[in-house]
């Protein structure tokens, strides 16, 4: 694994409690938005919301890397953009689940149609397919 | 419908996604994938959840080398605190189920909906899910 995946992993796996001050320039508009939902009761302050904004998405990109380190060195074990999407309708409680071959045809189709398309483009579009049938 | 904002995973889904021979290995992955995939275009929409007590039954040492790769996927831990233990306790008086699934109970009324769980034991985690009054999308594995 990239020596740097690694260590951005430690740091955010990290529990130290420490912080720091840091100059972050906010957008003026974003800033109030997040006085105005911390007023709210929508969370306790603008750093809390700013703090799990930056590990949210920071973690995100870890578990996109991590996975795609996974995948090259076991090509074999990646899903196909099929598995993934019912995969997806699975934890969703999809109907679309219950139709595997309605999902594969729609993976087929939507990655003739996106280079980067996810789960939900295939959802959307295998949803589209089986309205399309009905109404036929 | 609502995409699933919280995925819990029971011990031999654990298992699976540490074991990269195990049969359900690609098929746990996938469910990962899927919410890797959400969180990439919208960070934070859902969480993956190991708890405790399924941590323990499904031998997950985090501080072992045999771990790294699932020490690695960006689960989140749930720890069997007073007011969980409490819960779990409920579930295993009233409906004799497992601690690890007591405690993915215990999880599931505490964190955000919409639910899905991971699971090589549907019919437990249904009747935890009835019994509690969630909604959980239950996943077998």
């Amino acid at each position: 694994m990239d020596r740097r995946l690694q260590q951005l992993l430690d740091l955010l796996d990290g529990v130290s409690e420490e912080t720091v001050n840091t100059s972050v320039r906010l957008p003026s508009q974003l800033r109030d938005a997040a006085a105005l939902a911390a007023r709210m009761g929508l969370a306790s302050t603008t750093t809390e919301l700013a703090v799990r904004g930056l590990r949210d998405t920071l973690d995100a990109f870890a578990q996109r890397a991590v996975l795609d380190a996974h995948y090259a060195a076991n090509p074999e074990d990646r899903p196909s953009l099929a598995e993934v999407a019912l995969a997806a309708a699975e934890i969703d409680g999809n109907p679309l689940a219950d139709h595997p071959e309605l999902v594969r045809q729609a993976a087929a189709a939507v990655r003739e149609l996106k280079d980067d398309a996810g789960p939900d483009d295939v959802l959307l579009f295998a949803a589209g397919l089986a309205a399309a049938s009905a109404a036929a | 419908m609502r995409s699933a904002q919280t995925v819990l995973l029971d011990n031999e889904a654990v298992q699976a996604l540490a074991d990269l021979g195990h049969a359900k290995h690609r098929r746990v992955l996938a469910v990962v994938e899927a919410t890797a995939s959400r969180n990439v275009r919208r960070a934070g929409s859902v969480t993956l959840v190991v708890p405790a007590a399924v941590q323990v039954e499904a031998g997950w040492d985090r501080m072992t080398q045999g771990a790294a790769t699932l020490n690695r996927i960006r689960a989140a831990g749930a720890s069997l605190d007073r007011p969980a233990a409490d819960q779990a306790a409920s579930l295993v008086a009233a409906l004799r189920v497992s601690v690890a699934d007591a405690h993915i109970g215990a999880v599931l009324s505490a964190s955000t909906g919409p639910h899905a769980v991971l699971t090589s034991d549907p019919g437990d985690i249904r009747r935890m899910a009835d019994h509690l009054g969630i909604v959980v999308n239950v996943v077998t594995v």
